[in-house]
Order: structure tokens, then C-alpha cells, then sequence
């Protein structure tokens, strides 16, 4: 299942919901960015309990990226409560995103 | 337990043509990647030597239709990464990051990756500075100053992609010409915001919380530079994934599988495809004729015909 498409205003709302959210900051012309795309859309899945995964086209979503200080994508960023917890630079496999949550969930 | 015919190691086109050719001779087959299909090809822009396509085709796109129709005849994937293979038992066993797998025989088509520097820090500077494909980052840099290190034909396509988004390109190469295919060269000089540094080796990343410049030193005369830059394209050559065989198969001086045409390993019933093997040319049409050969050796060695060294090649 693809994992869905937020823009600024969502990912407000998402931010101040209770499930850490991972985000993925991204662009359909970014090659690394559609390499990382099975792989998320599967930890996604997985990890559907926990944690509320997303994507965030930076095209789209200029300011929104700029505020976040995203200056290379795919990068993925987690929130909990409310606030940047912990992000990853293109992550080179789906284990390596296993491990990342894994990490900073503490499971 | 499940035990399949076939594992194989690796998504590129070696895997999934193997995946392709096992699946539709009835073999049960799955296929290990770490992250998506394609391998090195699914970074390239366009892929302009794969017969069929007169327009070229994207690597992403190739290497997802190679996936699709491998996955059409029954072939599985499983996103993992493969940590250790056993590969003399029977069956042999791969131990990945989503469990464990058992096959009776095993496809190593792993793949290569650029090779590093080596330099300290060249890791960590990875995405701040330091990029090993300017297809996928050459867009960070408009309008600034980068640095290509290399002299091959991976090198020249990197200097090329990056020209026209530049303010500057510095080339940067250890000989005092280009190892490149001829088409580049006259492309290169003409280019005026193109920069050469020959005889120059980078020795240092220099940087403040990402990459500001390189220290360079001349391998003629032995005089060191600096040199500002806002990004660094490192285009060195390749090198391939063999530490998951490493003591168990034999490889040749440069790090390659020993492996013939029929893509046959010192091991019965393992089978080295694609860039992992030592052979003449890598691409993509010799990688994927590796993967439909090395289902021609695993459908002998099933049907009990292998005899390790008696069949010529």
C-alpha cells in the first residue's frame, strides 16, 4: 500500500496527533527518493500501529522544507510530541530504516 | 521448513533476469534486495545501450519492469539484506534482516558499488558536500561550484551532467589525460566553465559542518593546493560486493568472482551473475546474460547433471 502525500496544513494536524509521524521528504525527480519508495511504503506497513509514516513532496511544499531545514532528500525525519526527534539521510536499504525506528522508538 | 530452488542475492538486472528465467522454468524463487530493483542501473538517467529501446530508458524504469515481469511467473521478493550466506550445505542458508532462508542452490548477483577515496570523513559528509552521482544530487548545486574526481567515462558523464547547472566544474584527475570514451573529449574542452587539475590526487575533504573544499597534492611534482568548492562528484570506479563470499569463493586480483561463461562457482550449485563476476565487460545486457545462463547451470545441477569439473563450458 503507497503511503500517502501531505501538505503543510496535514502535517500540522499529524504533528499534534498522539502516533510519532516519519516523514519523508522527497521528489518524483529524485531517483534516490523513488529507490527509497518500496522500502518505506513496506516499513510503513508494517509499523502502521506505531507510527504514522508520510511523504512530503519538497516541490510541493517549499516552505514547509525550508522551515524544516531539509537541504538533501530523501531524508526521513521523525517526530514525537510534536518536535523533530530524529531524521536519516537516504537510508541505503529497508533494514537500515528498521533500524533508525528501532533506534529512536526504543523497541 | 521452506526450501526454494533458487535464492537469489541481489535486485539488478543479473538477479531479476535470473528470477525471470528460473520462475518460468517452474523453479521456486525469491529474490533478496536491500532496498529497490535496478542496483547501479537504477541510478542511471538513461539507459542508451539496452537493446529495444531507440529512445534509451530510464534505469529506474528498466530495472521496475525487469522486477514485474520476473514477479509475473511466480518470482517473490523480500526486502531484505542478505548478513551471512552458507553456501557449501545443503541446503544453503542465507541469513537476512527479515529471517532466515533456505535454497538448494544460490544466485550471487550482489552487484558493485562506487568506490570511496578513502578519506576521512568521506562518509559522514555523504549529502553535505560529498556525492557519488550527480544525476541524482547535480540539482543541489545550481549556480555553484563543484569538484568531479575521476577521469573515466563515469567521470566525464558525471562533469557533463553537472556543466550546464554549475557556475563551475573542476575536474579532477590523477593522470594527465582522460581515460574517457573520445565522444567526451571534445564536449569537455569546449566548455568554459569546465576547470582541468591533472596530475592531482585529493588528499583532504576540508570542511565546516559540510564540505567547503579539497586539499589536492601533484603526483608529478608533489605540491599541495586547496581548492574551494561546494560539492565534491567522486567517480572512481566501482567495486564489488563480495564480502558475504569472501572466503568462500575464490576471487581474482581485483576483487571479482572467479566464475566462467556459464557462471559456475568452485561450489556446486552457487552461481556468480552480473558485476560480482570477473569478466571482460559490465553492463547491462552482459549482466542479464549471465542471469539466464547461471538458470541453465542450476536446472543441470537440480536434475543431478553438474559434476563439478567434468562438463567444459
Amino acid at each position: 500500500m503507497a503511503t500517502i502525500s501531505i501538505d503543510s496544513e496535514q502535517f500540522s494536524r499529524m504533528l499534534a496527533g498522539e502516533k510519532p509521524l516519519l516523514v519523508d521528504f522527497w521528489a518524483p525527480w529524485c531517483v534516490h527518493c523513488r529507490r527509497l519508495q518500496a522500502a518505506f511504503d513496506k516499513v510503513a506497513e508494517e509499523n502502521a500501529d506505531t507510527v504514522l509514516a508520510v511523504k512530503i513532496n519538497i516541490d510541493e511544499e517549499m516552505e514547509l522544507t525550508n522551515a524544516e531545514g531539509i537541504e538533501i532528500i530523501p531524508t526521513l525525519v521523525l517526530y514525537k510530541n510534536g518536535k523533530r526527534a530524529a531524521s536519516v539521510v537516504n537510508p541505503g536499504s529497508k533494514a537500515a530504516i528498521d533500524a533508525f525506528l528501532r533506534d529512536e522508538l526504543g523497541r | 521448513m521452506k526450501i526454494y530452488d533458487m535464492l537469489i542475492v541481489g535486485g539488478g538486472p543479473g538477479g531479476y533476469t535470473a528470477a525471470l528465467y528460473a520462475a518460468r522454468a517452474g523453479l521456486s524463487v525469491l529474490v533478496f534486495e536491500k532496498l529497490s530493483a535496478g542496483g547501479q542501473m537504477a541510478l542511471s538517467d538513461r539507459i542508451e545501450n539496452f537493446p529495444g529501446f531507440p529512445e534509451g530508458i530510464e534505469g529506474y524504469t528498466l530495472a521496475e519492469q525487469m522486477q514485474a515481469q520476473a514477479e509475473r511467473f511466480g518470482a517473490q521478493t523480500v526486502l531484505a539484506e542478505v548478513l551471512a550466506l552458507e553456501l557449501r550445505g545443503n541446503p544453503k542458508t542465507a541469513q537476512t534482516s527479515e529471517g532466515t532462508f533456505y535454497g538448494r542452490t544460490v544466485v550471487y548477483a550482489a552487484g558493485a558499488e562506487p568506490r570511496q577515496l578513502g578519506l576521512p570523513m568521506e562518509q559522514a559528509l555523504v549529502g553535505r558536500g560529498v556525492s557519488y552521482c550527480a544525476a541524482c544530487d547535480g540539482a543541489f548545486y545550481r549556480g555553484k561550484t563543484v569538484a568531479v574526481v575521476g577521469g573515466g567515462d563515469s567521470a566525464a558523464a558525471e562533469a557533463m551532467h553537472l556543466l550546464p547547472v554549475a557556475k563551475k566544474v573542476i575536474l579532477i584527475h590523477r593522470r594527465d589525460t582522460l581515460r574517457a570514451t573520445k565522444v567526451y573529449h571534445a564536449a569537455l574542452m569546449q566548455a568554459e566553465n569546465l576547470e582541468f587539475h591533472w596530475n592531482s590526487a585529493v588528499t583532504e575533504l576540508m570542511y565546516d559542518g559540510r564540505l567547503m573544499g579539497l586539499r589536492l597534492k601533484n603526483t608529478v611534482t608533489g605540491e599541495e593546493s586547496s581548492v574551494p568548492c561546494d560539492g565534491v562528484f567522486i567517480s572512481v570506479g566501482r567495486k564489488p560486493a563480495t564480502d558475504l563470499v569472501s572466503g568462500q569463493l575464490a576471487l581474482d586480483q581485483a576483487g571479482y568472482i572467479i566464475a566462467g561463461e556459464n557462471t559456475r562457482t568452485e561450489i556446486p550449485g552457487v552461481y556468480a551473475v552480473g558485476d560480482v563476476r570477473g569478466k571482460p565487460l559490465r553492463q547491462v545486457v552482459t549482466a542479464v546474460a549471465d542471469g539466464a545462463v547461471a538458470v541453465h547451470s542450476a536446472q543441470d545441477f537440480l536434475a543431478g547433471l553438474e559434476n563439478t569439473d567434468s562438463l567444459p563450458e
